[in-house]
C-alpha cells in the first residue's frame, strides 16, 4: 500500500538549536504508527509540523501525494489531518457538544444533515455523551482528553495525530483510550501516535519509530524495537544496557 | 457505553428568545408617544447610538476576544463620510450605507497587519492607528481640519426621525449580534477567543474570521456615526475620532458583560444615562470615575452586569428550592 504520509529530511531549528534533524519516514495507510522517545526527543515538534502549526526549517511533508510543507494548521485539517494536544485545550466556556461541533462544522467539509446528531455520535463513541451539556471547563482530566479526541475525530481526518493521550490517566482510563484508538483505526483512520509511555505504545502499535535528540534512532515492529540496544540505552542509560 | 442522548435543536426556545427583545423594541418605539420632553428623547437617541456601537464592538472584542482601542476610527469615518455625501446630495440612508462600506474597507485594511499580532500587542496597535487617524483628520483641509464640518440640513428639523433612525440601527445591531452568537461564524469567533491554536487545529481560519468580525463591527459603528451626525449636524475630529470615544465604546460592553448578547446593551444604557449626569456634575472628574469603575469591574466582576445577574438568579433559585424542600 502507498504511504499516506511521507516525511523527507524534516529539520527544525529553534534559535540555532536543532529540535529535529533530517527526520525521514513513511506512514502506511491504515496503520497505527507509534512515535516514542525520551523527553525532548522532538516528538511533539514533529507532530506540530505535520499538523501545520509549525513551519519546518527544511525538509518536505507529503500527504496523500500532496505536498503539505508549510501549510497553515486549518489547511492541514481540510486536507485530512487532525491532531490532539498533550495538554488538553478545550474551549472552556463552550459546552462539550459545542466543542465537538467546532470540529464537525469547520473540519473537512462533508455536509452533515444534522450537526447535533453527528456530534452526539462522536461523543458517544469516546464515551462522554452523557456530559454533552456541561461546559468543557467542568470536565475531569480524563474526560478532557477524550473530548480532545472527539473534537479531532469530528473533523473527519484520514490521519489522526495523537499526542500523549494517555499521560496523567489511570490504568483503567489508559486501557479504555487504547481500545478506542484501535477502534478508530479499524474504522479506517490512520493514526500517528506519540507517546512517552512505552507499555501503552507497544501494546497497540504495529510499527514504531524511536527518536532521540531530534533524530530517528530506529524503526520497526514493536518486538524489534524493544530488543534494540540503542533504544534501551536511550531510555535507561548506558550502564543498565550493558 | 452510555446511552445516546439526542438533544433536539430547540426551535421553540429560539422563538422564545426572540419574543422579549421584540417586546422591548415596541416599548421603546412607543416611548415618544407618552409625551416625553425634547431633552429626554435626545438622551434616548444618544443612548441608542451607544447601544449600536457597544454591540458592534462586542462582535470582535466580546465574541472573538480581540480588544480594540480603535473603534473611534470607524465611528468618525462613518460620521464624516455620511456628512460629506449628504452635503453632496446623497439620500440620507445611502449616505449612511456608504459610510459603513468605507469603514468596512478601512477595518480590513487595519486588520491585515494588526491581526498578525496577538493579545495586548493587537490592542496597542489599535491605539496607534486610532491616534494616527485623529491627527490626520485634525489637519485635513477638505473636511475643515480641527474646526470641524457642518451638515447642510435641507428640510425642517424632525427629532423623531432621528430617534427612529437610531432605534432601527440599535435593533439591527442587536439582531445581528443574536444571529452571530448562534451561527457557525459565532462558534468560530468564540473558539478563537477560548483558544486560537485549538481553533485552527480544528479547521477554523482565525485570521479570516477576525477580519470578518472587524469589518462587520466597523460597518455598524460607522452607521452609528452616520446617524449621530444627522442629528448633531456638526462634527469635529476630537469629537468623533477622539480617544475617549474609543474608550467609551469599549467600556460599555465591559460594564454590561463582554461576549454576551445583552451585556453590551445594558452597559450602553447604563453609560448613556449616567454619562450626561456625570459630565454635568463633575466636568473635571468624570474620566477618573470611569477609570475607577473599569478597575472595580475587572477586579470584582469581570462578567459585568450580566455576571451579577446570573449570580443573583442562581442565588434566588437556590433559595427557592431550599424553601420548597423544607
Amino acid at each position: 500500500m502507498a504511504p499516506i504520509l511521507k516525511l523527507d529530511k524534516v529539520t527544525q531549528y529553534f534559535a540555532g538549536l536543532a529540535a529535529l534533524k533530517d527526520v525521514s519516514f513513511d506512514v502506511e495507510q491504515g496503520g497505527l504508527f507509534g512515535l516514542i522517545g525520551p523527553n525532548g526527543a522532538g516528538k511533539t515538534t514533529l507532530l506540530s509540523i505535520v499538523a501545520g502549526s509549525l513551519n519546518p526549517t527544511a525538509g518536505k511533508i507529503e500527504f496523500q501525494g500532496r505536498n503539505l510543507t508549510g501549510v497553515k494548521a486549518h489547511e492541514a485539517v481540510h486536507a485530512g489531518i487532525a491532531r490532539t494536544h498533550q495538554v488538553p485545550k478545550p474551549f472552556r466556556s463552550l459546552s462539550v457538544l459545542e466543542n465537538v461541533e467546532v470540529g464537525l462544522r469547520f473540519g473537512r467539509r462533508q455536509r452533515s444533515a444534522n450537526d447535533t446528531k453527528d456530534s452526539m455520535k462522536v461523543l458517544d463513541w469516546v464515551g462522554i455523551a452523557h456530559l454533552y451539556l456541561l461546559p468543557a471547563s467542568a470536565l475531569s482530566v480524563g474526560d478532557m482528553k477524550r473530548l480532545e479526541l472527539a473534537r479531532a475525530l469530528a473533523a473527519r481526518p484520514s490521519l489522526l495525530l495523537c499526542d500523549e493521550v494517555c499521560s496523567g490517566l489511570t490504568e483503567t482510563e489508559t486501557a479504555l483510550i487504547l481500545r478506542l484508538l484501535c477502534d478508530i483505526r479499524r474504522a479506517g483512520t490512520t493514526i500517528l501516535y506519540v507517546e512517552h509511555n512505552l507499555r501503552a505504545i507497544m501494546s497497540v502499535c504495529d510499527h514504531v519509530i524511536v527518536m532521540n535528540y531530534g533524530q530517528k534512532l530506529i524503526e520497526g515492529t514493536p518486538e524489534i524495537v524493544q530488543n534494540d540496544a540503542s533504544v534501551i540505552e536511550a531510555y535507561i542509560g548506558k550502564k543498565a544496557a550493558r | 457505553m452510555t446511552s445516546t442522548a439526542q438533544p433536539q435543536k430547540p426551535l421553540l426556545s429560539h422563538l422564545a428568545t426572540g419574543a422579549p427583545p421584540l417586546l422591548l423594541l415596541i416599548v421603546v418605539a412607543l416611548l415618544p408617544a407618552v409625551g416625553l420632553g425634547h431633552n429626554t428623547i435626545r438622551l434616548l437617541f444618544v443612548t441608542l447610538i451607544w447601544v449600536a456601537t457597544s454591540v458592534a464592538w462586542n462582535l470582535l472584542g466580546g465574541f472573538a476576544g480581540q480588544v480594540s482601542f480603535g473603534f473611534a476610527v470607524f465611528y468618525g469615518l462613518g460620521a464624516y463620510i455620511t456628512a460629506m455625501s449628504f452635503n453632496a446630495g446623497a439620500n440620507r440612508l445611502a449616505a449612511i450605507l456608504l459610510g459603513s462600506c468605507v469603514a468596512s474597507l478601512a477595518a480590513l485594511l487595519v486588520g491585515l497587519p494588526t491581526f498578525r499580532l496577538r493579545g495586548p500587542y493587537f490592542a496597542i496597535a489599535t491605539i496607534g492607528v486610532s491616534e494616527a487617524v485623529r491627527v490626520v483628520m485634525t489637519n485635513l483641509a477638505v473636511t475643515g481640519g480641527a474646526s470641524g464640518y457642518r451638515i447642510m440640513e435641507k428640510g425642517a428639523f424632525n427629532q423623531l426621525l432621528h430617534f427612529y433612525a437610531a432605534l432601527s440601527l440599535a435593533a439591527v445591531a442587536v439582531g445581528i449580534s443574536m444571529l452571530v452568537r448562534y451561527s457557525k461564524f459565532g462558534l468560530a469567533l468564540i473558539a478563537i477567543r477560548e483558544d486560537q491554536e485549538a481553533a485552527s487545529d480544528l479547521g477554523v481560519n482565525p485570521y479570516r474570521s477576525k477580519l470578518q468580525a472587524h469589518a462587520l463591527g466597523a460597518a455598524l459603528t460607522a452607521a452609528a456615526g452616520g446617524v449621530y451626525v444627522g442629528y448633531a449636524a456638526f462634527i469635529y475630529p476630537q469629537g468623533v475620532f477622539g480617544f475617549d470615544i474609543s474608550v467609551a465604546i469599549l467600556l460599555m460592553p465591559i460594564i454590561g458583560g463582554v461576549g454576551t448578547v445583552w451585556g453590551p446593551v445594558i452597559g450602553a444604557v447604563v453609560y448613556g444615562l449616567v454619562h450626561e449626569e456625570l459630565i454635568a456634575s463633575f466636568p473635571e472628574f468624570h474620566l477618573l470615575l470611569y477609570g475607577s469603575l473599569l478597575i472595580l469591574i475587572i477586579l470584582f466582576e469581570p462578567a459585568g452586569v450580566m455576571g451579577m445577574l446570573q449570580k443573583l438568579s442562581r442565588f434566588v433559585r437556590r433559595r427557592s428550592s431550599l424553601g420548597s424542600h423544607s
